[in-house]
C-alpha cells in the first residue's frame, strides 16, 4: 500500500522534473537549429571575421562574431582582474581580521550587492560612472600614461570597454567573494593555529592559508569570468556598442550579450542576421557552461583534499 | 619596527582598503538613486506612480505586478515540485538530472532565456505578450527557488522523517503534513527571492513583453510594460526628462528590493544568490 502510493507520488512529480530537463534541451535545440543557416553560409569565417555588415541586399550581408567575442573576453578579463584581488581581500578581512560586528555588516552589504537588480548597476554606470570615469580617470591616464597600449587612445565618451569592465567587476565581486570565503573559512582551525604558533604575522598566516585554497581561487576566477561574460544589461548600457577590436581599453566595444540585446529586435529586417545572432547566443551558452563546469569541477576536486574537506 | 612588522601593517592596510573600497560604489549607487529618484518622486507624487509615461510609471508598475504574480504561478510550482522530486527520489534518473540542471540554470545568461521564449512563444503567437515575459522570468527564477526549497527539505533531520513514516504516513502525506511544516521557512524564503528576482530582471524581458505600452494590463496575450525594462529604455534616451523618470523608477525598484532583502534576512542568516 505504502509502496504503491510512493510510486504514485513519484509519477505525479515526474512531469515537473521533466519540464526542467525539457527546457534545457529546448534551449540547446532552438539555438543550434537556428544557427545552422549562418554557419552553412559563412563557415569558419563566422568565428574569424571582425566584420559585422548588415545590408538590404541579402547577397552583401556578412556577419563575423570576432569583435563581440573579443569584447566579451576583454571586458571579462578587466572584470576578474579587478575583482580577484578584491574578493580575496574581502574573504581574508571578513574571516580573519574583522571584529565580529563589522564582519556581519560586511557580509550583509556584500549580499546586498549580490542581489541588486542589474538594471540599477546599469543606470548608475551609464549616467554617473561613465561621465565620471572619462573626466577623472581615462583622460588623465591617457595624457600621462598614453604610451601604455591599454591607455593609448583618447576616450571620446565614457562608454568604453574599460567602463563596462569596471561595472562587471563590481557585479562579480560578491559572487567570487562567496566562493573564496567559503573555501577560506573551511580550512581547519588546526592549520590556522599551527601557522600562528610558529610566530607568523597576520600577513604570513594569510599568505600561507590563501595558498592552501589556490584551486578554489581558480574556481572563483572561472565562475566569475562566466558570470561576467553572460551579463547583458549593465554592459550594454556602458560598453558603447560599437564593433571594434583594439588593445586600448578606452574605445567603445561590443560583447556578445550586448550585441544580442541591441540587434535581436531589428534583426528580422535582414535575411541572415537573426541566424547570426542565434549562433552568437550559442557561443555564449557554450562559453558559460564550459567555464561553469570547469569551475565546479575545480571546487569539487578541492573539497576532496585534506584542507577542503 | 622591523621589516616583517612593516610588511604585516602594509598587508592589513591593503586588505582593509580594498574591502572598504569595493563597498563604496554600493553606497554611491543607492545614495544617488535615493537622491535623484527622490527628486522625481517628490515632484511627480502620486502622478508619477500611477500616471502614464513618459512622466509616470503607472503602466510599467502595474505590468511588473502582473508579471510577478504570473511568474510566481508558473515558476514556483515547477521549482518546488522538482525540488521535492530531487530530495525524495534522489536515486531516480529524472531526479538526478533535474537536480543537476536546476542548478545549471543559474549559469545560462538570462538574455538567452529571453531569446528562447521569443522563439517558442512570441513568434508562434505573432505578438509580444505578458505570457512570454512571465515564462522567461519563470525560467530565470527557477534555480533560485529550487535551491532554497531543496536545501530546506534536505535539512529535515532524519529522525523526523523516520517518525513520520513510522506513523504509517505515505510519502505524500508526510510531505504535506510534516516536511513542509518543518521546511516552511526555507520554502517561503525561496519564493520571496524568486519574487525579488522576477521584479528586478531586465534581460529576459527585452524580446518578450514588448514594453513601451501606454496602457495597463490588457490580457495574457497582449504586450505589457515592466519597471526594469522602462528604466533600460529611458536611460538610453538622449533627453534629461526621460532620465528623471528612469531615476524615479530605479528608486521604486530599489525600495522593493531592499524590503524583500530585509524580510529574507529575518528568515535566514545567510542569503545566497
Amino acid at each position: 500500500m505504502r509502496v504503491r502510493s510512493d510510486r504514485l507520488l513519484f509519477y505525479a512529480l515526474l512531469p515537473f522534473g521533466g519540464i526542467v530537463v525539457a527546457l534545457f534541451a529546448l534551449l540547446i535545440n532552438v539555438l543550434v537549429d537556428n544557427s545552422i543557416p549562418i554557419l552553412e553560409r559563412e563557415g569558419l569565417n563566422f568565428f574569424t571575421s571582425p566584420q559585422w555588415r548588415p545590408s538590404e541586399t541579402p547577397g552583401e550581408e556578412f556577419y563575423g562574431i570576432l569583435a563581440p567575442l573579443y569584447g566579451t573576453i576583454y571586458t571579462s578579463i578587466i572584470a576578474v582582474a579587478i575583482a580577484l584581488p578584491t574578493s580575496v581581500s574581502l574573504a581574508v578581512f571578513v574571516t580573519d581580521l574583522a571584529p565580529p560586528r563589522l564582519r556581519e555588516l560586511f557580509i550583509g552589504l556584500v549580499d546586498v550587492m549580490a542581489g541588486l537588480p542589474t538594471i540599477l548597476y546599469g543606470i548608475w554606470g551609464a549616467l554617473v560612472l561613465a561621465p565620471f570615469l572619462k573626466d577623472r580617470l581615462m583622460d588623465p591616464l591617457h595624457t600621462y600614461l598614453g604610451f601604455v597600449p591599454l591607455f593609448s587612445c583618447q576616450p571620446v565618451t565614457g562608454y568604453t570597454v574599460f567602463t563596462a569592465g569596471l561595472i562587471l567587476a563590481l557585479m562579480v565581486v560578491p559572487f567570487m567573494t562567496a566562493v573564496i570565503r567559503e573555501a577560506y573559512s573551511r580550512i581547519p582551525d588546526t592549520y590556522r593555529e599551527a601557522v600562528y604558533s610558529l610566530g607568523a604575522t597576520d600577513y604570513e598566516a594569510a599568505r600561507t592559508l590563501v595558498s592552501m585554497i589556490r584551486p578554489a581561487i581558480l574556481a572563483a576566477l572561472l565562475l566569475g569570468f562566466g558570470r561576467a561574460a553572460g551579463e547583458t544589461i549593465a554592459v550594454s548600457l556602458t560598453v558603447g556598442n560599437s564593433a571594434s577590436i583594439s588593445a586600448c581599453a578606452f574605445t567603445p566595444g561590443y560583447t556578445i550579450a550586448s550585441l544580442i540585446a541591441n540587434q535581436f529586435a531589428n534583426a528580422g529586417l535582414y535575411r541572415h542576421m537573426t541566424s547570426a545572432l542565434y549562433a552568437a547566443g550559442l557561443i555564449l551558452l557554450v562559453i558559460g557552461l564550459a567555464l561553469n563546469t570547469a569551475g565546479l569541477y575545480m571546487l569539487a576536486r578541492w573539497r576532496k583534499t585534506r584542507v577542503g574537506r | 619596527m622591523d621589516g616583517r612588522r612593516l610588511l604585516d601593517k602594509l598587508f592589513k592596510a591593503t586588505v582593509v582598503a580594498l574591502s572598504v573600497a569595493v563597498l563604496l560604489p554600493l553606497f554611491h549607487i543607492v545614495g544617488t538613486i535615493i537622491y535623484e529618484g527622490g527628486r522625481t518622486l517628490l515632484e511627480g507624487g502620486l502622478g508619477f506612480l500611477a500616471g502614464p509615461p513618459p512622466l509616470g510609471i503607472g503602466p510599467a508598475l502595474a505590468g511588473s505586478a502582473v508579471l510577478v504574480v504570473l511568474t510566481t504561478l508558473l515558476g514556483v510550482p515547477v521549482a518546488f515540485l522538482t525540488a521535492v522530486l530531487a530530495v525524495e527520489y534522489p536515486e531516480s534518473l529524472v531526479g538526478r538530472a533535474a537536480k543537476l540542471l536546476s542548478k545549471s540554470f543559474v549559469e545560462i545568461p538570462t538574455i538567452l532565456v529571453g531569446v528562447l521564449m521569443y522563439t517558442l512563444i512570441v513568434v508562434p503567437m505573432g505578438s509580444f505578450s505578458a505570457l512570454a515575459g512571465a515564462s522567461a522570468l519563470a525560467v530565470v527564477i527557477l534555480p533560485y527557488v529550487y535551491t532554497y526549497v531543496e536545501e530546506a527539505l534536505s535539512s529535515i533531520p532524519r529522525t523526523y522523517r523516520e517518525a513520520a513514516f513510522s506513523l504509517g504516513l505515505t510519502r505524500a502525506k508526510a510531505l504535506v503534513h510534516v516536511f513542509m511544516g518543518i521546511a516552511r521557512r526555507g520554502i517561503a524564503t525561496g519564493i520571496l527571492i524568486g519574487v525579488a528576482k522576477a521584479a528586478g530582471e531586465t534581460a529576459p524581458l527585452l524580446f518578450t513583453i514588448g514594453g513601451g505600452t501606454q496602457t495597463y494590463f490588457r490580457g495574457l496575450g497582449a504586450p505589457i510594460d515592466a519597471v526594469p525594462l522602462l528604466i533600460y529604455q529611458y536611460v538610453q534616451m538622449p533627453s534629461e526628462a526621460y532620465h528623471r523618470t528612469a531615476w524615479g523608477a530605479a528608486l521604486v525598484l530599489t525600495l522593493l528590493y531592499l524590503a524583500v532583502f530585509v524580510a529574507v534576512r529575518r528568515a535566514v542568516k545567510e542569503v545566497k544568490y
